[in-house]
């Protein structure tokens, strides 16, 4: 199992975000690199709390959407990677905070 | 009556009074030939008014600033700002102050529920209409084949939640289409991305549409993250609260037949 399959995962707390349209808008500050997020993806965002993995999340998905628990599961694993890839999100406990909101 | 320059018996400025955005300035330097360029540049723009927030300006390069609310650097002028004024240096010209004004202002509209966004405003009909896009998408252009008069700004637009509604202020800062100087605002008929097309048509946009289409022609130079959580909120709130649509038109008078009025 991959490093985000297993992992458990946390917002970069150095970002800022929004919600609008049950779309997210995140911008990187040190960068100005906006990024967005379609519905799925900003629930599975809203979702990722230091907390919970890809497991935890996947099972949100089923009860949230029409969705297999299959799919739900490698669509998350597949989103966590490219958020992870984009510094994004923080594997949990690497750095204190959150600006959720 | 009180004078927006103060001229020193020696026909010298020593200081020069702004009113950008509902936003009261006072420009002081003992660089004298700045400050009357400041002065001819900005005409139009200036207002005196009590309560006015301080920019000290200095043609010398400052030493690295202690810790500020806001700092950033451009071609070796600095601008630092705090609650209580704000500092340029290495300011060697009217192009740098320029350039350090937008930044500040950038920065100092957040707490004003403003921001500075890429695109010319017209005003017809008592409403502001905003025209969103980079370079070479057309603003100058709808500028132009704008009645003239109207034109608040063919380059740089300030929008500001005046008491819960939009409006659109005229900035001195202009790009091809030099605009009459007026300094006035109105609220917002609309936000429209320019496209170039072979017919005229306004499509409306969501609001996350708008976010996403004002966000890379918004001007902003902090790297705080509180500052630009701030924007993001602001924009947030003008995209829902402000009509965006698509306008594809001709380079002609005639897509002001399509607007909504």
């Amino acid at each position: 199992m991959n490093v985000a399959a297993s992992g458990v995962w946390q917002k970069n707390p150095t970002l800022a975000w929004r919600e609008i349209d049950e779309e997210t808008v995140i911008i990187s500050p040190g960068e100005s690199v906006m990024h967005e997020l379609n519905d799925t993806g900003s629930f599975v965002w809203r979702n990722i709390d230091g907390h919970r993995n890809a497991e935890d999340l996947a099972s949100l998905l089923v009860e949230q959407y029409e969705v297999t628990r299959e799919t739900a599961l490698a669509d998350t694993i597949s989103l966590l990677e490219e958020l992870s890839t984009r510094k994004l999100l923080l594997p949990a406990g690497s750095q204190q905070g959150d600006s959720g909101r | 009556m009180r004078q927006a320059h103060a001229i020193l018996g020696s026909g010298v400025h020593a200081h020069v009074d702004l009113l950008i955005g509902s936003l009261p300035l006072r420009l002081s330097s003992d660089d004298s030939s700045l400050l009357s360029a400041a002065a001819k540049r900005y005409r139009g723009f200036d207002a005196p008014q009590e309560n006015r927030f301080s920019i000290k300006i200095q043609r010398e390069p400052a030493p690295t600033p202690e810790r500020h609310s806001f700092s950033c650097d451009f071609e070796g002028a600095r601008v630092v700002a705090d609650a209580d004024g704000a500092y340029f240096s290495g300011v060697r010209n009217e192009y740098a102050l320029d350039s350090l004004l937008r930044m500040f202002l950038s920065w100092a509209l957040l707490s004003q529920q403003g921001f500075l966004l890429h695109a010319a405003t017209v005003v017809k009909s008592g409403k502001a209409y905003v025209f969103v896009g980079r370079s070479g998408a057309g603003k100058s252009t709808v500028a132009s084949l704008s009645p003239r008069g109207t034109v608040l700004t063919d380059e740089i637009s300030l929008l500001k939640d005046v008491g819960g509604e939009w409006h659109a202020f005229g900035t001195p800062f202009w790009g091809e289409f030099r605009a009459d100087g007026t300094n006035t605002s109105a609220p917002l008929g609309g936000i429209f991305r320019l496209v170039q097309a072979t017919a005229n048509r306004v499509v409306p946009l969501r609001p996350s549409e708008l976010l996403k289409t004002m966000l890379p022609c918004v001007l902003f130079f902090s790297s705080q993250l509180g500052d630009n959580d701030r924007l993001l909120q602001i924009l947030v709130a003008a995209s829902e609260q402000v009509a965006g649509y698509n306008l594809e038109f001709q380079k002609n008078r005639s897509f002001w037949e399509v607007l909504p009025s």
